[in-house]
């Protein structure tokens, strides 16, 4: 086993009511990297993050992290944010941190002392004696965040962590995930926003209907997809930019279309066709963003 | 284990609660309420005046009724204005009638009419346009009663006071035998209150706590923080936290009642020594208060933890909370039956099917001590109940917590337990 993964995820399948959620999913997740968990609602993300964390247990397959078993697992090595996000809303502030801190096996001083930190660095210290349902819900978010890191975990598992988010906090937590990330600790992220993977992943998996699609670094990923892509703009009928030989897969936008070349197709063929027909406003051979990627993955499934 | 954490925080957060503060002063008021405001109303409730006219058809009566009739009011006034009283008319009905009319213009309360032949017959008629109020019914029986028999006794030449002498009644002096082997004098008005009372706080004691767990999960379930929690401890550190953390809770509010009562009981010494002159409370009916609400306590707060972990709304949890709290009652209801012959076969059958054991047994212990392997008996089955319920709870709890939605049929927590 290559010490330098945190985390390996082997053939886990969970089934319910005779749907397989998860079926025969693999990971590995590097040290020190952030990792993306991509798939649309429903492709079973929390799912397989329930199950790393040990609050459902796949039917079949393994898990490991550090190297561990999952039973052996230390969940205090491990800071989780659910998707589903939950406070004592009867609690102040410091006083519920310092519990969550302390049910990972922090002591209480510790505890306490990171809370008022951690507040005070998100700009939460004037709240830190007050009762978590005074606080907005933008507040409550930033709160919750702290509960998951306040033991500065080897792994931080960040189920959809930035959706309700207004662009300044998601600013705010980003800059935290990567000072994480510097510090050589492992961020696996679950979301179907792509603009933030794009931005923060090192390595993504999509995932789809409980199984693996694509897995990878993010600079392989691009490569692979490469020089093979075209974004065209266009007035008129493009419809039949499709049917043209070069092209391998379209992902249409209306006026704008998202193109696969096949394999050694040559790119020029494909804007002569355009511009013979159409009124071209934009063409661009480039690596594909992830959103694409995603789109036509999950899409063409 | 991670328990601790939980079963602090359970404890520390509910223990700040005002309706925790509330209740611990609020239930043992309440509960002094019930027992002495019938007996206080009597002494500072001062009633009206009430006004009273007497018809005597013959005569003879009216005087030493009326003679009778010498109650005063609390601020000193006589409580009963007697006007008119009429021993002689042409026309009785005549008279009887118009002071009927003054009844209904409120300007008289009751009319007795005392009819010629009272004496053989033995009846007067009490009129009232009002409530038929109790007490003065009585008064007046009683001292009509008096006055008609004595002139009957005289009719035959026997004196009154000679007669009562002779015919006075004899009653049942009751004294139990302790184990020790020393007599006591038992009031039987005083052991019941004494059960009743221990039963009654021990059956609202784990209701209240019991249901307080339920909510506490739906609670944390509407919350979403169980599932914050389960990323660093187990759902079994979780389930065990709860249940202790307010066990603990419950058990405090005994204590502090209990600590209080005594307090207040030596404080003010000669009540004390007066209602535990025949309330005797020994000491090991305390302990076995304790262990019946610690073991009661666990047995109960698995059932209500399966209620909390399947339901996901309060409403919804309202509906089966009524069904399982429903056989609950049956102790209550057997409860003189328990008293009158606590070594019954009913009694000793029904005492050891477990969620009855807690107030049955407590009942049982007050009034007459069981053999001593009745007792260890229904501990045994008690502990044996609670590892199955917990074992077959935390199982349902540790799915549970994560479902969301439509209450699952017994079906479906079948498997949630086998998959657990």
């Amino acid at each position: 086993m290559d010490a330098r993964h945190m985390l390996i995820i082997e053939n886990i399948s969970k089934q319910y009511d005779g749907v397989r959620a998860i079926d025969r999913l693999s990971l590995s997740i590097e040290q020190g990297l952030i990792y993306g968990l991509l798939g649309p609602n429903g492709a079973g993300k929390t799912t397989t993050i329930r199950m790393i964390m040990k609050i459902i247990l796949p039917d079949e397959g393994s898990i490991e992290i550090f190297g561990d078993p999952l039973q052996k697992v230390k969940k205090e090595r491990i800071g989780y944010l659910p998707e589903e996000r939950g406070l004592y809303k009867k609690m102040r502030v410091q006083e519920m941190l310092a519990f969550f801190g302390e049910i990972k096996k922090m002591d209480k001083g510790m505890a306490r002392k990171a809370a008022g930190e951690w507040l005070e660095k998100l700009d939460l210290a004037d709240y830190a004696r007050k009762k978590v349902e005074d606080l907005s819900k933008g507040m409550q978010q930033k709160v919750q965040f702290i509960s998951t890191v306040i033991h500065s975990p080897e792994l931080i598992i960040l189920d959809e962590p930035f959706a309700g988010l207004d662009p300044v906090n998601v600013n705010i937590l980003k800059d935290i995930i990567l000072e994480f990330r510097k510090k050589s600790h492992t961020i696996i992220f679950s979301t179907h926003m792509m603009e933030q993977v794009e931005k923060l992943c090192d390595s993504i998996c999509l995932i789809d209907k409980g199984k693996k699609v694509l897995e990878g670094r993010l600079t392989d990923i691009k490569k692979q997809y490469g020089r093979n892509s075209v974004t065209l703009r266009f007035n008129g009928d493009g419809s039949f930019i499709g049917d043209l030989p070069e092209v391998d897969n379209v992902s249409d936008y209306g006026n704008e279309v998202f193109l696969r070349l096949k394999e050694g197709a040559d790119s020029r063929n494909v804007l002569k066709a355009a511009a013979d027909r159409l009124e071209v406003l934009k063409f661009e051979v480039a690596e594909p963003s992830i959103h694409d990627i995603f789109i036509e993955q999950v899409s063409s499934k | 284990m991670n328990a601790h954490h939980i079963i602090k925080r359970e404890y520390v957060e509910s223990i700040r609660t005002k309706s925790f503060l509330i209740s611990t002063i609020l239930v043992p008021v309440m509960m002094v309420a019930f027992l002495f405001v019938p007996l206080l109303s009597a002494f500072f409730v001062s009633g009206d005046q009430v006004t009273v006219a007497v018809v005597d058809r013959t005569g003879e009566v009216a005087e030493d009724f009326t003679g009778a009739l010498d109650d005063t009011l609390k601020d000193g006034r006589p409580k009963y204005l007697v006007s008119p009283v009429i021993t002689s008319s042409p026309d009785f009905d005549r008279e009887q009638e118009e002071l009927i009319t003054l009844m209904n213009n409120e300007r008289l309360d009751i009319l007795i009419d005392i009819p010629e032949d009272v004496f053989s017959l033995g009846k007067v008629f009490y009129i009232t346009k009002g409530e038929r109020i109790l007490e003065i019914i009585e008064k007046f029986e009683n001292s009509l009663g008096d006055i008609i028999l004595k002139r009957r006794l005289a009719s035959e030449g026997l004196d009154y006071e000679q007669v009562a002498a002779l015919t006075r009644g004899i009653s049942l002096e009751v004294r139990k035998t302790t184990k020790s082997g020393s007599m006591e004098e038992r009031s039987f008005l005083g052991e019941w209150g004494l059960v009743f009372m221990f039963v009654m706080i021990l059956y609202m004691a784990l209701l209240t706590w019991g249901i307080t767990i339920q909510r506490s999960i739906i609670e944390e379930k509407g919350s979403r923080v169980i599932e914050v929690l389960l990323s660093s401890v187990s759902p079994m550190d979780l389930f065990v936290g709860k249940i202790v953390g307010i066990g603990l809770l419950g058990l405090t509010q005994l204590i502090i009642w209990v600590v209080a009562g005594l307090s207040i009981g030596f404080y003010t010494y000669y009540a004390a020594a007066h209602i535990f002159s025949y309330i005797n409370v020994p000491p090991s009916v305390l302990v076995y208060f304790i262990v019946y609400f610690v073991l009661g306590f666990l047995l109960y707060a698995s059932i209500f933890t399966i209620v909390g972990a399947i339901c996901s709304t309060e409403q919804d949890a309202q509906q089966l909370q009524g069904l399982v709290t429903l056989p609950l009652i049956v102790p209550i209801l057997v409860l003189m039956l328990i008293i009158q012959s606590p070594n019954s076969n009913i009694a000793v059958v029904l005492s050891l099917i477990p969620i009855f054991t807690p107030m049955l047994m407590m009942a049982r212990v007050v009034v007459l001590q069981p053999d001593f392997w009745q007792i260890l008996l229904s501990v045994v089955i008690l502990l044996v109940s609670i590892y199955g319920a917990v074992y077959f709870s935390s199982r349902v709890f540790r799915v549970g917590i994560l479902m969301y939605g439509k209450r699952p049929g017994m079906r479906e927590i079948i498997r949630w337990y086998r998959h657990a």
